[in-house]
């Protein structure tokens, strides 16, 4: 196996890909006593547009998370029964762009990440298991209509952009899972849990040629390859579809998220890093405009700023609660204006960067971090690991353009949640 | 890992462990209070009026600086409610120093800035500064207010107001709005001054220093604290409840929520408590739970049905996604297998299905420095300090399935809350 080593951040992976195609990583960390395996599928609730060999698809919203739903089924009953006979603790979640199956355990970790490749591996969808998860899952969806923070970002997602799949809600809607059945699921399995579409991350006191002996014979070479190319649509524009969206739910203030769309970048992982700098420069809690805001009321500790991305797509965001968010907005657009004329403190600039590498540094204690990070850049064909020569080669001009081009009024699209009751 | 306890003032202590497995060191300090109603929210706000700032970093943008050159250095109050027991304070966490960049210390700095936070705030005319205290004010009354936006823990919350009316469990962990209306400057200074020198204080220190030095760095930081006699504090335990009540309310949602509270016939300072919390994982804790597998999975009854134990004051409460015409159907499946635990029909893999989670938890427990913490303020309110989640594994290993359904028969139902829909 490769062994890579990155002495700054104090981390080492060993990498292999197997002959299957899945790309493996294993950190090994001697002193912990808990193991953390991570297996991703690049794919997500935004892939309902493809072709699978040459052949144009189009699937229901909400395929990609019903699909994790129903991995957990195996020929021999529920897969969860089985690991937690081994002391193991499974989970998986569905984002915009990523199927992510995972177990935690403190012992017999061989035959954990065993089970865990076996029953992604395997798709068995029954007419009748399927019908009976469409009920769960309309309940978890009404649980997001529900919530306030989803329904907001939902919200924005539909105004920011014209028609890229990110405007459907991950676990899509009541009506379009109604048309969701086993032969999709299949399909949907067949095209992107192809090994060479995935990736697997484990960390923990194990040894690396285990986990690749292990992960080879479970996954052994396919006899066909699948060729998938996803349709996300032409390139979105940089300006909005809509500039606002209310909703009223029964929450105690108003909540609101604005977002702006950025350019699409060669580099989303460089993207995000001066995205998020841009916005602890331009709303960070050391900011001139945070105190400003803080003081007056008009946002609290639960405000926060930074850059988003799924794929090729990135937006600048600041959001929270606010008594008075049209406020918020305009002071954080007519600070963006002032720093894009004036520039930004030489200074504050260097001391953020630190302050966020040793951040982005302290979020590598999280097995579950690192997993998710690794996988995500990978997919994204960016190595998650040069964050820190990233942070050295982003200049405050780099910053600053963006605060000049992308925070700006014809930019900004706003998702406001406001309580009920108010007139 | 050795695990160091060390008294530094009187009734203040330092609790050390001592590792060099993580990139991030961190501390709490914790004012340990009772709970009641009278200043539940005075110190909720105490601790927000205190990050405010200090002597020598004034405002939020001073420390926001400050932290930044601590390579992102991150601090938030610390407010957590423990059976009959309410804590105030704040917690860090920060790169260890062997990982700075250009060698400067952090923890050093860190564990000073936590001193001055809670001995040097900014003051005007002798109390707090009044802008510091009407923000936070506000603040606070938002935060009580937004528990109604996380419905699922807003039933629990009202729940426990309703079924614990009348004991001090009642208060909800930030008092109540009314409560945060009365305070001014002055008044939450006075209330400040007492508890710095009434009550027991409680240091965490997770990371690779060793705990001489941590001392040291507190009991210089520390040397102006004023101490009296501290307060007691405990938690009065109801073993078994009278007659089941019943609370509901309409709010515009679209999946009700339920909540069952039950008196669990113990807590973590009885020797049946191990059972107990067996009982909770075969019961409705986890996947195999007899909820999950049950309510959940085999009749589709609701989107998730969990129960879970407050070792301090001795309850159970099991909480529930239901459509709102499903209320006694629920209701009755979830009586049900709490029934049939007590009757011990467990079977074995059910058992040891829980036990193995219940303990890789507590194993998977000792690699994370957030529940090391917890679970060492945890023993010391049950006044036994230094017992650790190993210990409890242990204690785990042995218990039976008679000794399970024993601890289900002392569980009893005391009230049902049911959150449903506004009816058209």
């Amino acid at each position: 196996m490769n062994e890579r080593s990155f002495p700054n951040l104090g981390e080492t992976f060993f990498e292999e890909r197997l002959p299957c195609g899945l790309l493996l990583r294993v950190t090994p960390k001697p002193d912990f006593s808990k193991t953390y395996a991570f297996l991703a599928a690049n794919y997500g609730a935004i892939d309902t547009r493809f072709y699978l060999n040459g052949r144009p698809r189009e699937t229901p919203d909400g395929v990609a998370h019903y699909l994790e739903h129903k991995m957990f089924d195996m020929p021999q009953g529920n897969v969860m029964q089985e690991f937690t006979r081994l002391g193991g603790s499974p989970n998986a979640f569905t984002s915009y762009a990523m199927t992510a199956y995972h177990v935690q355990c403190t012992q017999r970790w061989e035959e954990n990440l065993t089970l865990l490749l076996q029953f992604v591996s395997t798709p068995y969808f029954t007419e009748e298991s399927v019908e009976k998860e469409r009920g769960i899952i309309a309940q978890e969806i009404r649980m997001y209509e529900d919530n306030a923070d989803s329904r907001m970002y939902e919200n924005l997602f539909s105004i920011l952009y014209d028609h890229h799949p990110v405007r459907k809600p991950i676990a899509g809607t009541v009506e379009s899972i109604a048309a969701i059945t086993p032969e999709i699921l299949a399909e949907c399995h067949r095209a992107f849990y192809d090994p060479a579409n995935m990736m697997l991350s484990v960390v923990g006191p194990v040894d690396p040629e285990g986990v690749a002996d292990i992960a080879g014979q479970l996954l052994p070479k396919r006899d066909s390859a699948v060729s998938v190319s996803r349709d996300y649509g032409p390139p979105e524009s940089p300006v909005p579809k809509e500039g606002r969206r209310e909703a009223r739910m029964e929450v105690a203030m108003p909540g609101f998220t604005v977002g702006f769309p950025c350019a699409e970048s060669a580099n989303p992982l460089r993207q995000e890093l001066a995205g998020d700098l841009a916005m602890e420069l331009l709303v960070g809690e050391s900011s001139a405009l945070y105190t400003r805001l803080y003081e007056e009321g008009l946002i609290d500790s639960d405000f926060s700023a930074g850059c988003e991305g799924v794929k090729t797509l990135a937006m600048l965001t600041a959001g929270g609660d606010s008594k008075d968010p049209d406020r918020v907005c305009d002071a954080i657009l007519e600070e963006a204006a002032r720093i894009g004329r004036e520039g930004a403190d030489p200074q504050l600039f260097e001391r953020l960067k630190r302050s966020a590498f040793g951040r982005r540094m302290r979020e590598l204690d999280s097995f579950e971090t690192i997993c998710f990070r690794m996988c995500q850049s990978h997919f994204d064909g960016t190595e998650y690991y040069d964050f820190p020569d990233l942070y050295r080669a982003i200049t405050q001009e780099e910053v600053e353009n963006l605060l000049r081009t992308v925070v700006v009024p014809e930019r900004a699209a706003v998702s406001l949640i406001y309580p009920k009751g108010r007139a | 890992m050795v695990n160091k306890r060390i008294e530094l003032l009187p009734g203040v202590f330092l609790t050390c462990v001592r590792s060099e497995k993580f990139k991030t060191g961190c501390l709490s300090v914790s004012l340990l209070r009772p709970l009641r109603r009278e200043e539940a929210s005075a110190n909720a706000l105490l601790s927000t009026v205190l990050l405010r700032g200090c002597r020598d970093y004034p405002n939020i943008r001073s420390i926001s600086a400050f932290l930044d050159r601590l390579y992102g250095a991150s601090i938030g109050t610390l407010v957590r409610k423990k059976g009959e027991v309410q804590t105030t304070g704040f917690y860090a966490d920060f790169l260890e120093d062997r990982l700075a960049l250009d060698g400067e210390p952090v923890l050093e700095p860190m564990a000073g800035f936590l001193c001055a936070l809670l001995l040097d705030p900014v003051l005007e005319d002798g109390v707090f500064a009044a802008r510091y205290v009407e923000g936070e004010k506000r603040n606070l009354i938002h935060a009580i207010e937004s528990r109604i936006d996380d419905k699922r823990s807003y039933a629990v919350t009202q729940l426990f107001r309703g079924m614990c009316g009348g004991e001090a469990y009642g208060v909800p962990r930030l008092g109540d709005k009314e409560d945060v209306e009365r305070l001014d400057a002055a008044s939450l200074y006075a209330h400040y001054r007492d508890i710095l020198a009434t009550s027991q204080i409680e240091i965490f220190y997770h990371g690779s220093a060793s705990s001489q030095s941590v001392a040291r760095m507190f009991r210089r930081g520390l040397d102006m604290l004023p101490r009296r006699e501290t307060v007691p504090f405990g938690s009065r335990v109801v073993k078994r409840a009278k007659e089941v009540r019943e609370l509901g309310e309409s709010l515009d949602v679209t999946q009700g929520k339920l909540a069952m509270g039950f008196r669990l016939g113990c807590t973590a300072a009885d020797p049946e408590y191990p059972a107990a919390l067996l009982m909770n994982a075969v019961y409705g804790a986890g996947v195999t739970s007899k909820l999950f597998t049950n309510v959940r999975e085999k009749l589709s009854l609701c989107y998730y049905a969990s129960s879970s134990i407050e070792k301090f004051k001795g309850l159970m409460v099991v909480g529930s996604g239901i459509d709102f015409d499903r209320f006694e159907e629920a209701k009755g499946e979830i009586l049900r297998q709490l029934a049939l635990t007590a009757q011990g029909e467990i079977t074995g893999e059910e058992l040891e299905n829980a036990r193995t989670h219940l303990i890789s938890s507590l194993r998977a427990g000792m690699d994370s420095p957030g529940r090391m913490d917890d679970y060492s303020l945890g023993q010391v309110l049950l006044g036994a300090p230094g017992g650790t989640m190993a210990d409890l594994a242990d204690e785990l290993r042995g218990v039976t399935a008679k000794q399970v359904a024993a601890a289900a028969k002392r569980v009893s139902l005391d009230t049902v809350y049911f959150l449903e829909g506004v009816k058209e």
